[in-house]
């Protein structure tokens, strides 16, 4: 019977289609997108099976963050941030200003003041990011540190006050971090299960990679091509803060971006602190305060915050974990 | 009667043999297709330059504020002159690692590395 030969080269072919088929579909699509913002890379990674809900996802993490950059950075004039730097007593703020100026005052008051949202002024003074950076002359850091403090700043619902009219606010150690857990939520929203937004290195791991769980290198603080540790997580924040991206030397002594609320100056506990928290926001704000405060209060304040585990490089370099750290820890 | 099997003639086994070969050495060319690590580079939203990490290359990149080199050796790809007031994409170091990322915020320049054999890589993002 002729009909049989090519009918039997047509299942051939109809199975090899259908093998193809079955290796292709439901083939997880990865779409990952960069942009500069909030003076950083800012970057976005999700994976799923719809490669145009995964850009839509993405669009839409993105527009949010843009949003509450304007509402958060003190370089807008109009900003949440702005105004209140501009007013005597403060004054009423959007929620989600709110939610960041709330959770920065718990870090503040549990870090006893090592997390500080009122140097503005003193960062100003500094200006540790201008070309040629300066030490300021003592009387002027006296000057700029005057009503600081966590009782310097208080919120009643959506109203912000300040107790000394030129308290400047700066939310550099916290808002980065909350638009990142802004953006996750964006993703959540979306239907995301896997993925990640990293903004200059403070990031949020959704779920996992596709092939694995997330693995975060730590950047090695006195190695510029080293890495100290790599972990791996799955929806956890992982946030650094170190003394090796904005500094200048002199006199034998590193001045960088991290300052204590003490000495007005940069703080030398540490080159660099790590946290694997619950969200990007609480990270940021306790890695600040890690850094502040050293590696024995550091590990102190982790203590406080269930869930949460870190990594400190003392001054002299040696490796401080938290009694967690080691679940996470892939390599050393 | 004669099964299917029994009519097919030595042509015909042929055609199923040509077939399976192209299928075997199609799967074969895709697991062995070229895993190069990229290096790839955008000015605002666009891209504007690509070249292989493992081939040395040095370029001028044009921003708002001026000329960013890049210079790609066997250390990785790296800024070593920035119109920048900072210069902080030139303390940042090389970038070599598939997902590693540069930036001279400033100047508008990105700089990532991209592989699809990120499988070797000892992280999936940096921690900074």
């Amino acid at each position: 019977m002729p009909w049989n030969r090519p009918l039997i080269i047509g299942i051939i072919l109809l199975l090899l289609t259908l093998g193809w088929l079955r290796t292709n579909s439901g083939e997880t699509e990865q779409v990952r997108r960069s942009q500069l913002m909030m003076g950083t890379i800012v970057e976005i990674v999700a994976t799923g099976q719809d490669p145009d809900q995964l850009e839509a996802a993405i669009d839409e993490a993105f527009a949010e963050m843009a949003r509450l950059d304007r509402l958060l950075s003190r370089h807008y004039q109009d900003s949440d941030v702005s105004r209140l730097s501009q007013s005597r007593k403060g004054g009423k703020v959007a929620p989600e200003t709110a939610e960041v100026i709330a959770l920065g005052l718990d870090v503040a008051r549990h870090s006893k003041g090592a997390f500080d949202m009122t140097l503005g002024r003193l960062k100003a003074l500094w200006d540790i990011s201008q070309e040629n950076p300066v030490i300021p002359k003592q009387e002027a850091i006296a000057e700029a540190m005057e009503g600081i403090g966590p009782r310097a700043l208080s919120l009643e619902g959506l109203n912000l006050f300040k107790q000394s009219p030129q308290l400047m606010v700066d939310l550099g150690g916290i808002a980065k971090g909350y638009i990142v857990d802004r953006a996750i939520i964006v993703l959540k929203k979306h239907g995301i299960n896997n993925g990640a937004v990293n903004a200059g290195g403070d990031m949020y791991l959704l779920g996992q990679h596709p092939e694995h769980p997330w693995r975060i290198g730590i950047q090695h603080p006195r190695e510029q091509d080293g890495i100290l540790a790599t972990v791996q997580v799955r929806d956890k924040a992982v946030v650094t803060s170190g003394d090796y991206e904005r500094f200048f030397e002199q006199d034998g002594h590193r001045y960088h971006h991290i300052f204590d609320p003490e000495t007005g100056s940069s703080a030398r506990g540490c080159q660099s602190a790590t946290v694997i928290t619950k969200s990007v926001a609480l990270g940021d704000a306790l890695a600040t305060a890690l850094f502040v405060l050293g590696p024995q209060k550091g590990l102190e304040l982790l203590a406080e915050y269930p869930g949460s585990e870190g990594l400190i490089v003392a001054a002299d370099g040696t490796l401080h974990p938290s009694t967690g750290w080691a679940s996470y820890a892939d390599s050393p | 009667m004669k099964t299917p099997w029994q009519v097919m003639t030595k042509g015909d086994w042929l055609i199923v043999l040509m077939l399976l070969g192209i299928a075997v050495a199609g799967i074969a060319w895709l697991a062995a297709a070229p895993k190069g690590t990229r290096v790839v580079v955008t000015s605002g939203n666009q891209t504007c330059f690509v070249a292989e990490l493992d081939q040395s290359h040095s370029v001028d990149l044009d921003g708002p504020l001026g000329k960013t080199h890049l210079v790609i050796d066997e250390t990785g790809a790296h800024v070593t002159s920035s119109p920048c007031p900072r210069k902080v994409c030139i303390s940042m170091g090389p970038a070599k690692h598939s997902g590693d990322l540069l930036a001279c915020v400033p100047n508008r320049i990105m700089v990532r590395i991209e592989s699809p054999a990120d499988e070797n890589a000892p992280y999936d993002l940096l921690s900074r």
